[in-house]
């Protein structure tokens, strides 16, 4: 079966005029206007297979959110080209997006002033979602997001963790085969985030929805995918699972351990030999980071409970926000 | 996994509007545009006033102006007094802000939102605005009607058949001016912020559209220009037919002619649309 979403060379340019300062400027601006084009995709490939969920990350103005736009058919790119589920998606937007699902974290797609049953049931006949099918997957959406306490509640009356399970359930109601999400758990407690999680989990698992989605919690993106695809300045970084990007591109690991007492303090700098270096949590917790082209985890640890005694110790991999951000910080994937 | 893929709705086919789940879909978007319009009640309490002074200032202008004539270009005063108080009476109904709901559509980013549907936009903001319209014949036009009736003395319509062409005619004046809003509207997209087209559109609007004053009353050479418009299909002609001034196949060219602006409109402003969506800004994220 051919992927779901095959993007190639996807580019999309905006032009904006650079304004200049002052009063003379301003008035410069009104006769000649000075255009400055910004890649804010540029040349971005990939391809997604049903099924899958993948993580799409990047700082912010990396371009995440205008590939989402392309994919969904609110933009139209400058270059390249786009299938997804079997159509270019800004050519045919009305047909397309009749078998997708669309969640932008920080706006609704709800009626702000009606309840949102009422929105459910526009939405109903939108998408000519059958009467039995609504009925079964408002049910099960209920049950699963909890929303049947504020179903006749106008929208601009729930929080945001409220609006934005609303908007999950409001973007599956008509079961679409494919779904983005952007941003979907922005601004949500921890308890909001791990139901949204669960969710997408169970209409992955059940339905075999396709899910792409960006998001700047690292910890969606451990949940949920195991690819992940990392944009920055325009263009893809790193296409992979995530256990990939770990070996590959992870440069610490570190070893957290607990003395037994106070005596053994003292005897810390014993083992900061070889470049290794202690760096304090607490009074009786120490952190040591090295890298792991130079020293073996084992070397380390036998190091560490041959000098100290230790009560306690944990071997940690860099965590992969340290990873995105040297990312980030890069620019490329080194 | 292509078991679950069955479940799915079907890929690739096109969605069959059949006409009466077209009618029921908009009929729909009407009864939102309805009950959003609830949350904004007081303005229309207002809006009973405004149109009351209105109508007054021009009542003394006018009645000024006809102390030393008994008729100008077939109007007498009684005529035209009918002719601008039934026609601000019109306008609580035919206006909408479909132009304005596109220009902070776009200005918030909101756009999106309306993009992702796979709905006919235009038609949704028209349906939409036939929702405002009908809670505003409740709230507005009729409240204003009364009071306006009762303090000067309007005439009721020529006749039973003229009252009925009228009312027809209000509503395809509503579809026109729906139509020039939206086409109007689409320029958001690309320019970003069009509040000041907006007014010169206004003031544009009232001006042609006979509101203010009827067409014959422009000069000859304007006349001949302004015929060939739409604006003078949405008060002066609903305006003329309420006063018996048109009837017959006078009155049926008026109408066609109407419908004809209707259907070239909104073709005009989807033709916008879908030249404005290819070079979208949308704000934010």
């Amino acid at each position: 079966m051919p992927p779901i979403i095959e993007v190639q060379g996807l580019t999309k340019e905006f032009r904006t005029f650079r304004r200049r300062e002052g009063v003379l400027g301003a008035l410069q601006n009104l006769f000649v206007r000075e255009y400055l084009t910004v890649h804010a995709v540029d040349h971005v490939s990939f391809s997604i297979e049903r099924g899958e969920m993948v993580g799409y990350i990047g700082a912010n103005g990396a371009g995440k959110s205008t590939t989402i736009k392309v994919l969904t058919g609110i933009l139209s790119p400058t270059g390249g080209r786009v299938i997804s589920n079997g159509f270019v998606p800004y050519r045919e937007r009305r047909h397309y997006t009749k078998h997708i699902g669309v969640v932008f974290g920080q706006r609704t797609q709800l009626w702000w002033d009606i309840a949102v049953i009422e929105s459910f049931k526009l939405l109903k006949e939108i998408y000519e979602i059958p009467e039995p099918d609504f009925r079964k997957r408002l049910d099960v959406f209920s049950e699963l997001l909890n929303l049947k306490e504020y179903l006749h509640t106008p929208v601009r009356k729930l929080s945001l963790g409220e609006r934005m399970r609303c908007d999950l359930a409001a973007s599956l109601l008509h079961n679409p085969p494919l779904l983005f999400l952007d941003e979907p758990t922005i601004g949500l407690d921890v308890v909001a985030k791990e139901r949204i999680r669960e969710f997408l989990k169970e209409i992955n698992r059940t339905e075999g929805t396709t899910v792409l989605l960006t998001t700047h919690d690292l910890s969606d993106i451990e949940e949920l995918s195991r690819r992940i695809l990392i944009i920055d300045k325009g263009r893809i970084l790193f296409d992979g699972d995530l256990e990939q990007m770990k070996n590959r591109l992870a440069q610490y690991n570190q070893v957290k351990f607990f003395l037994k007492d106070r005596t053994q303090i003292p005897r810390l700098a014993q083992i900061e030999t070889d470049g290794i270096v202690c760096q304090r949590v607490d009074e009786l917790t120490y952190l040591i980071r090295f890298d792991r082209e130079h020293h073996s985890s084992a070397a380390v640890i036998r190091q560490i409970v041959n000098t100290l005694e230790v009560r306690d110790l944990l071997v940690e991999e860099e965590p992969i926000e340290e990873i995105v951000k040297r990312i980030y910080l890069k620019g490329e994937v080194a | 996994m292509p078991q679950a893929d069955i479940a799915h709705s079907a890929t690739g086919a096109a969605p069959s509007q059949s006409p009466w789940k077209f009618l029921r879909l908009h009929f729909e978007f009407a009864r939102v545009g309805f009950v959003n319009t609830l949350a904004y009640r007081l303005r229309y309490y207002t809006g009973i006033v405004t149109y009351f002074i209105y109508v007054s200032v021009y009542y003394f202008i006018w009645k000024a102006i006809y102390e030393h004539s008994v008729s100008i270009e077939g109007f007498d005063f009684a005529h035209l007094l009918t002719y601008i108080g039934v026609g601000w009476i019109i306008r609580s109904l035919y206006f909408n802000n479909i132009d304005q709901d596109l220009a902070y559509q776009v200005i918030e980013g909101r756009l999106a939102m309306d993009l992702i549907k796979p709905v006919n936009i235009q038609f949704m903001y028209v349906a939409r605005a036939a929702g405002e319209a009908v809670f505003r014949l409740a709230l507005l036009t009729i409240p204003t009607g009364v009071v306006l009736f009762l303090v000067y003395p309007l005439r009721p319509p020529a006749s039973w058949g003229n009252a009925a062409a009228f009312l027809v005619s209000v509503g395809f004046s509503f579809l026109i001016v729906a139509a020039i809003n939206f086409a109007v509207g689409t320029f958001a997209l690309r320019l970003q912020s069009i509040l000041g087209l907006l007014r010169a559109k206004f003031f544009l609007l009232e001006l042609f559209s006979g509101l203010l004053l009827p067409m014959t009353f422009f000069p000859h050479a304007v006349q001949k220009i302004l015929d060939l418009m739409p604006f003078q299909y949405i008060s002066y002609i609903p305006m003329l037919i309420y006063l018996g001034k048109l009837h017959g196949g006078g009155l049926a060219r008026a109408m066609s002619i109407q419908v004809f602006w209707v259907a070239v409109l909104m073709a005009i402003g989807d033709g916008l649309w879908r030249w404005s969506t290819g070079k979208l800004i949308i704000q934010g994220g």
